[in-house]
């Protein structure tokens, strides 16, 4: 039985601050979609008996079948605080206590990162859930360090307490002590990442940021839920006793008086939040699963649980169940904590509208985002698209920052390389359809005003993956998203029957679309290529594709790793390379790029849309770039964006500027396809050091300096020393002391190498962090489970290029010299990289 | 970061002005030919024959590169070869000159001439050697032959035999010398059965040893074996060759037929072939042969000593690469035609038909003539995105990968007009499955005869563009502000919103043109909306609008003024005084 009406929901929408847009993030296998069920079950959507199993938000059949979710699914609930004093305790004035919580539970696989970043895109705060054996792991570590980049408020949750009562029997204290490292960790993460704008968000238990519970069970509880309840019977202020009731606070039964001291008189003393939280809950524990019937209805009776008739029947874990959810129910902790302290749109668009848009921050659109104005212009952010049942059409997913939308509303689609002023990737069109993502279910839904998530019908044939709506002439995007996961593993496709092609083409268009990191394209060798962030992602796609997308028989190609060229040091000498008409002569040198600047572009802190003043401040004080020459960067490139940048050195050339178009041409052509693999060009900065031109226009154009530009840069990277880089993984492996031995064994096998090992404090666990090369990542989970007895979980992102150690690729003895032969073999080119003398002219 | 040690000079030596940038041929290297050699491989008789047959006077001589350094002594013999003839033929004339006439059909047109007062007989045959090819060395050059208004032209080596819409031709092949027991032992070891169903074809100047070869190997036992012979007619199914008479009803016969080939053929014969046979193989000679397959390496030398098996040729690496070449035009808004050849009958009207193909799925198409193709004459128009290429069926393949050291690659993708009809089909019916066709016969006649009409109702289309008195009716006005959506780019896996620029402004030049009404576009001034696309003459033109939008320099200005160098020198103060001594400032000191 739902207990909500979408004409209920509407009018909630209203009223901004009763919003709570949020995300649920952890580590995989921490128990996001399973604690979603309990809130899932408030709501009625779900029967209780089935919260914690049902897993709601796996809306697809294979997420059911493997247990894991793949992808991020929203769900629009009702909620009311159960004691309306409470809305006292909300920083932001509220008046009503009707709540609309959007929830999105997303993916905890570390290849499905870009979900987590669509998802946190269109929320303002997150659930954070943390398994109380496991700890804080490298996952939840990276996914809180996206939530606070986007400025995204956390909440944290401690999960499966009822593993560490029933698997390991740890005692009070233990487990208290396991609750402080585990928040300690947390506020590592936090604090590390401290934005001033967000203001400390680290998380503390007296503070009700923390609840602790079990989501499988559907029970959790807040310091501030026991605080209440015990300032009830003692008449004690309740926020006084929530800080007593964690850390080193102590009551002492003899004096009855709070002290700081573990000891009195000799005698030891409980710990409050032993004595008065976790007492009850382990008596409970000890009880039901000891299967003492006498001492359970007064244990009951004593924390006031009524059970009904056939519930007094059960036993064991069922038992248990019951009871827990009946004392503490996991729905009320965690409203309690999202509601009170998770920021309402309002809240969260003030301080989020900087990070969030690219224009300027006093023009009306940025105004209105920072207002939450349901009036202003409509400021819409669509981060993923959701696949309909109508095959091959999809809603588009995302969030008002701003303003109102309706069905049949004319919106301006704004793709992610729009630049105001310019028709590039803008369209207008009138959407046709809004409607509430329900998890598996859609409501259509007349109108939604800001602060709201949504999604909506008609739209999605103009942005591939994400975009910007907007109602206004003027606005610029909102930012486009950047994802920690990148596409580095790629496997061609290619159809069975020749005849299948259309249907390949169309699936592949599907893919690209359903998912927002996923990549599809055709390589120079006219091979289909989808290209995933790891094994499992693509695994998922390819099957998507295979079955659903697509529906054809597919022949899927081995995994393949992009490469990158690179050089390694300055250019030996100068290249020269002439123009066809022997008129024009482009001097060029290359040399290595800092990989700190090269991540910096990749991750979009330096770009070509930069004012060039400020890039040129930036180049030099925190890189060291002489600032003349920083100021005089052409482009970057490949594909204007790329890690390699073209730098004019030279001194009053006359006409140079009229080449530089051409000039420009050649350089991302050449950064495109490098000299030596056909690969993309990485991490190279090439300086003009001088031009000669011809006199008439006419024999400078584009076909005389184009292809010479090309061949300069080819024979400036070739004379450079020219290396290959391949992209490496960060793995992070947990796994116990006696199994450590095999890690070792499999990772030196593969290349990688360990460069941290920590001990889990109070876990015989071990931490072991590696870089791990992603061509030697193939099939690394399945050995390295046969090399330890399935006792090591490998979790692997990519983090950084590297070199291909072993010499000069242009060797064809060395390794870096067979991948390229093997490449250029796959790729139908001479097997031989050629010379550089084939693109130097001697003077 | 240094800066060069010395400065580079900065001008141009006039060592390099005349610098020539086509590769360039060792002539030393090229064997030195016997008199007797010259005679048997221009086959300077037989041309000598049918000139003096077809009683042509004005004689064009077409060479490809490589064989102009004979050309003179090929010259001399045609022109001394011509000379006798007619000596002989003032003989034969003056001392029976009736008599043969009747007898001698090939005579009739001379003689014919003659009556009508044209004293031909009397006037030497003049001989030309065509310096240049101005498209490709396969293709009849009727342009400079036309230059110096020849009667026929003599095409010397290999040949597209594409048909010719002007002058008649006289093809010599150049045969070159095959060892025929080699090629018999290698084929014997390539087809251990002795009944398969083979096609054996020969590069052109080697299909002289076919009919020989061809009787060796079935005194082998090989009972199955064709062996077609030359024809002029590019379309047939076997481009050039004929086709036997049962498979010419029903072209899937072909099928069970493994193909030997003598000599590597071209490219574009390859890959047309490569779909109609059931398997290739190569026969290598070590010909300088243009082209070059990297699947196709030939055998070491020893293999004559020791014939080894040939392994079939695979075509499927490079019909990717050209699949992946096509699969980038349809996110392309501006497309070249590139004319590759101005002799193959026939091309005015394809020109047509692929303007029309370009302009249904509407982008805009410019129609360029270069002569001679090379990367940096296309590379000039940066604006266009992909050119396709109308010549004959063998040059119309242009290579992407070749040139690497001369002209360089080809910065956009060029492809045939087969290639351009496949990438426009639509994504529901593109099917890539290894059918491949050169040159342009048949490219867009799909819709038959309706290519024509359905042109003029494009030619409607834009009239009601810069006119705009018949309003909208006939679109829907509630979609008209509405965009088109984004092509999906395959080869980059992006969204392209400009692939259709021709469709998406003549949809709103409609809108403007009913507001503004008629006759007013000459002489107000509008506001162009962002977004527009640029116009010339009242016309979408997407080449304007590269040049507006996409080219920072803008033509006005100082070459030297460059955004980032805003700083400029420091002031100072300069001299000033009179003539005969100035002075700095309040200095007295003299300057």
């Amino acid at each position: 039985m739902v207990n909500f009406t979408v004409e209920e929901i509407r009018g909630l929408m209203d009223n901004p601050a009763n919003i709570r847009n949020m995300s649920v993030i952890a580590h995989v296998d921490h128990g996001k979609s399973t604690l979603t069920d309990s809130l899932v079950q408030r709501a009625g959507i779900i029967s209780a008996a089935k919260a914690g199993e049902a897993r709601f938000t796996d809306t697809r059949p294979d997420e059911q079948e493997r247990g894991v979710t793949i992808k991020s699914t929203a769900i629009s609930l009702y909620a009311t605080l159960k004691d309306a004093e409470d809305l006292k305790d909300i920083p932001v004035k509220t008046d009503k206590n009707d709540f609309l919580v959007n929830l999105i539970d997303s993916p905890g696989h570390v290849d499905f990162s870009s979900e987590v970043t669509a998802a946190l895109r269109v929320t303002d705060g997150a659930l954070v859930v943390v398994d109380t054996v496991e700890g804080v792991c490298v996952q939840t570590e990276t996914v809180l360090r996206q939530a606070l980049g986007e400025r995204i408020k956390p909440v944290v949750i401690i999960n499966k307490v009822d593993r560490a009562l029933l698997e390991l029997q740890v005692t009070k204290e233990d487990l208290y002590q396991n609750f402080s490292r585990v928040i300690e960790s947390v506020n590592v993460v936090i604090a590390t990442y401290f934005d001033k704008a967000l203001g400390d968000v680290q998380v503390y238990p007296d503070k009700g940021t923390i609840c602790f519970g079990s989501g499988l069970h559907g029970w959790a509880f807040t310091i501030r839920q026991f605080a209440a309840r015990y300032s009830k019977k003692f008449g004690v202020d309740k926020n006084k006793l929530m800080e007593r009731l964690w850390g080193d606070n102590y009551f002492n039964p003899a004096t009855k008086k709070w002290t700081k001291s573990s000891q009195h008189e000799g005698k030891e003393l409980e710990r409050s939040f032993n004595s008065f939280i976790l007492d009850p809950i382990f008596r409970i524990f000890g009880a039901v699963m000891n299967f003492k019937k006498d001492e359970i209805p007064k244990l009951l009776e004593k924390l006031e649980i009524k059970l009904s008739g056939d519930e007094k029947d059960l036993e064991g874990k069922q038992l248990l169940k019951v009871v827990m959810r009946k004392f503490l129910p996991a729905a009320d902790a965690l409203l309690e904590m999202m509601i009170l302290h998770l920021p309402s749109p309002i809240t969260a668009q003030k301080y989020r509208m900087e990070t969030l848009y690219e224009g300027p921050p006093d023009d009306e659109a940025a105004i209105a985002i920072r207002d939450c104005d349901a009036k202003g212009t409509l400021m819409l952010y669509v981060s993923k698209m959701v696949p309909t049942s109508d095959k091959g059409r999809f809603y588009a997913f995302g969030r008002v920052f701003s303003g109102t939308v309706r069905s049949g509303l004319k919106v301006r689609i704004q793709g992610p390389n729009y630049t105001p002023g310019k028709k590039e990737d803008l369209f207008v069109k009138a959407i046709q359809r809004t409607i509430l993502m329900m998890g598996r279910n859609i409501e259509p839904i007349e109108d939604v005003p800001a602060g709201n998530i949504l999604g909506l019908v008609g739209i999605d044939q103009f942005l591939l993956k994400s975009g910007t709506l907007t109602t206004s002439e003027t606005a610029h995007n909102l930012k486009v998203m950047k994802f920690s996961v990148s596409p580095v593993v790629q496997r061609s496709v290619e159809v069975k029957n020749a005849n299948d092609l259309p249907k390949l083409v169309e699936g592949l268009k599907r893919l690209s679309k359903s998912d927002p990191c996923v990549l599809t394209y055709i390589a120079e060798t006219g091979e289909h290529v989808v290209a995933g962030a790891g094994e499992l992602h693509l695994e998922i796609c390819l099957k998507d594709l295979e079955e659903d997308h697509a529906g054809v028989p597919l022949r899927i190609s081995d995994p393949v790793v992009g490469y990158r060229e690179t050089v390694q040091e300055e250019s030996s000498m100068t290249a020269l390379s002439k123009s066809p008409n022997k008129h024009n002569r482009l001097y060029l040198k290359a040399q290595p790029l800092d990989e700190d600047v090269a991540k910096d572009i990749e991750a979009g802190r330096i770009g070509p849309r930069d004012d060039f003043k400020a890039r040129a401040r930036i180049l030099a004080d925190e890189h060291g770039w002489d600032v003349t020459d920083a100021r005089k960067i052409w482009c970057f490139g490949p594909d204007t964006t790329g890690a390699n940048l073209l730098v004019d050195q030279t001194k009053a050339v006359q006409y140079l500027n009229e080449i530089k178009d051409s000039v420009v041409s050649g350089f991302q052509w050449a950064t495109k396809e490098g000299p030596v693999a056909e690969e993309p060009m990485r991490s190279i900065r090439f300086n003009i050091l001088d031009v000669t031109l011809h006199a008439d226009a006419i024999h400078r154009g584009g076909g005389q300096i184009i292809p010479t530009a090309r061949r300069a840069l080819y024979a400036a990277t070739l004379l450079a020393s020219p290396g290959i880089q391949e992209p490496v993984y960060l793995c992070e492996i947990q796994v116990p002391e006696q199994a450590m031995g095999g890690i070792y064994g499999v990772l030196t096998r593969r290349r990688g190498h360990v460069f941290e090992e920590n001990q889990r404090p109070g876990t015989p666990l071990f931490n072991v962090k590696s870089y791990l090369p992603v061509n030697e990542s193939f099939g690394f989970t399945a050995d390295l489970r046969s090399h330890t007895a399935g006792q090591a979980f490998p979790q692997m992102v990519f983090d950084h290029w590297q070199v291909l150690p072993g010499g000069s690729p242009l060797d064809k003895t060395t390794k870096p010299g067979q991948v390229v032969e093997e490449t250029r073999k796959r790729k139908g080119i001479k097997p031989d990289v050629p010379g550089y003398e084939n693109y130097y002219d001697k003077l | 970061m240094s800066a060069t040690k010395v400065a580079p000079i900065l001008s141009t030596p006039d060592t390099h002005v005349f610098g020539d940038p086509t590769p360039f041929i060792d002539v030393q290297s090229l064997p030195k030919l016997s008199d007797e050699q010259l005679h048997s491989q221009y086959e300077i008789h037989r041309t000598i024959n049918e000139i003096t047959v077809g009683g042509w006077k004005r004689i064009a001589l077409q060479f490809p590169d490589e064989m102009l350094v004979d050309a003179p002594r090929v010259f001399e013999a045609l022109s001394h070869g011509l000379e006798d003839a007619r000596k002989r033929r003032k003989i034969s004339h003056s001392s029976s000159e009736d008599g043969i006439e009747n007898h001698d059909s090939g005579r009739n047109l001379v003689n014919y001439m003659g009556k009508l007062g044209i004293a031909s007989e009397d006037l030497p045959e003049k001989v030309y050697i065509l310096a240049d090819t101005s498209y490709g060395a396969c293709c009849v050059d009727e342009i400079a032959a036309e230059h110096v208004d020849a009667d026929v032209v003599v095409h010397y080596g290999r040949a597209c035999l594409s048909p010719t819409s002007r002058l008649p031709v006289i093809y010599v092949f150049t045969s070159k010398a095959l060892d025929l027991e080699a090629t018999t032992d290698t084929f014997i070891q390539t087809y251990p059965e002795r009944d398969k169903k083979i096609v054996l074809m020969a590069d052109i100047p080697y299909s002289h040893h076919l009919q020989q070869l061809y009787g060796l190997l079935q005194d082998e036992g090989y009972t199955n074996i064709f062996a077609p012979s030359i024809i002029h007619d590019p379309s047939s199914l076997l481009p050039n060759r004929t086709v036997p008479n049962d498979i010419k009803q029903d072209a899937d016969k072909l099928h069970p037929y493994s193909l030997f080939h003598i000599s590597e053929p071209p490219t574009s014969l390859l890959l047309t072939l490569s779909s109609r046979f059931e398997s290739i193989y190569i026969y290598p000679t070590n010909s300088s042969s243009a082209f070059s397959l990297p699947s196709t390496r030939p055998p070491s030398r020893n293999e004559t000593t020791n014939p080894q098996p040939l392994a079939p040729a695979t075509t499927t690496p490079l019909l990717r690469r050209r699949y992946a070449l096509l699969c980038t035009l349809p996110s392309v808004p501006i497309i070249g035609i590139l004319i590759g050849t101005l002799s193959v009958r026939a091309y005015l009207p394809a020109l047509q038909r692929i303007r029309q193909l370009i302009a249904d799925v509407g982008k805009k198409s410019y129609t360029v003539v270069v002569g001679k193709v090379n990367a940096a004459k296309v590379a000039n128009f940066a604006e266009v995105g992909a050119w396709v290429v109308v010549g004959c069926w063998e040059s119309g393949l242009v290579d992407m990968k070749s040139g690497e050291g001369g002209g360089g690659r080809y910065w956009r993708p060029m492809v045939t007009p087969f290639e351009l009809e496949v990438a426009f089909r639509g994504e529901a019916q593109r099917v890539w499955g290894g059918e491949w066709k050169g040159g342009f016969e048949g490219v867009g006649e799909e819709k038959g005869m309706g290519g024509g009409e359905e042109r003029d109702g494009g030619v409607e289309g834009e009239d009601d563009g810069d006119g705009g008195e018949d309003g909208d009716e006939d679109r829907d006005s509630g979609s008209e502000e509405e965009s088109a959506p984004p092509e999906f780019d395959l080869r980059t896996g992006r969204y392209i919103s400009s692939a259709r620029p021709v469709e998406m402004s003549s949809n709103k030049a409609s809108n403007r043109g009913t507001k503004r009404g008629n006759g007013h576009a000459a002489n107000a001034l509008i506001k162009r909306a962002t977004g527009d696309v640029a116009r010339i003459g009242g016309e979408a033109s997407p080449g304007a609008e590269f040049l507006r939008s996409m080219r920072t320099w803008q033509g006005l200005g100082s070459d030297f003024e460059i955004g980032y160098q805003e700083d400029g020198a420091t002031v100072e103060e300069g001299r000033k005084g009179l003539a005969r001594g100035y002075t700095v400032g309040d200095d007295d000191l003299r300057k």
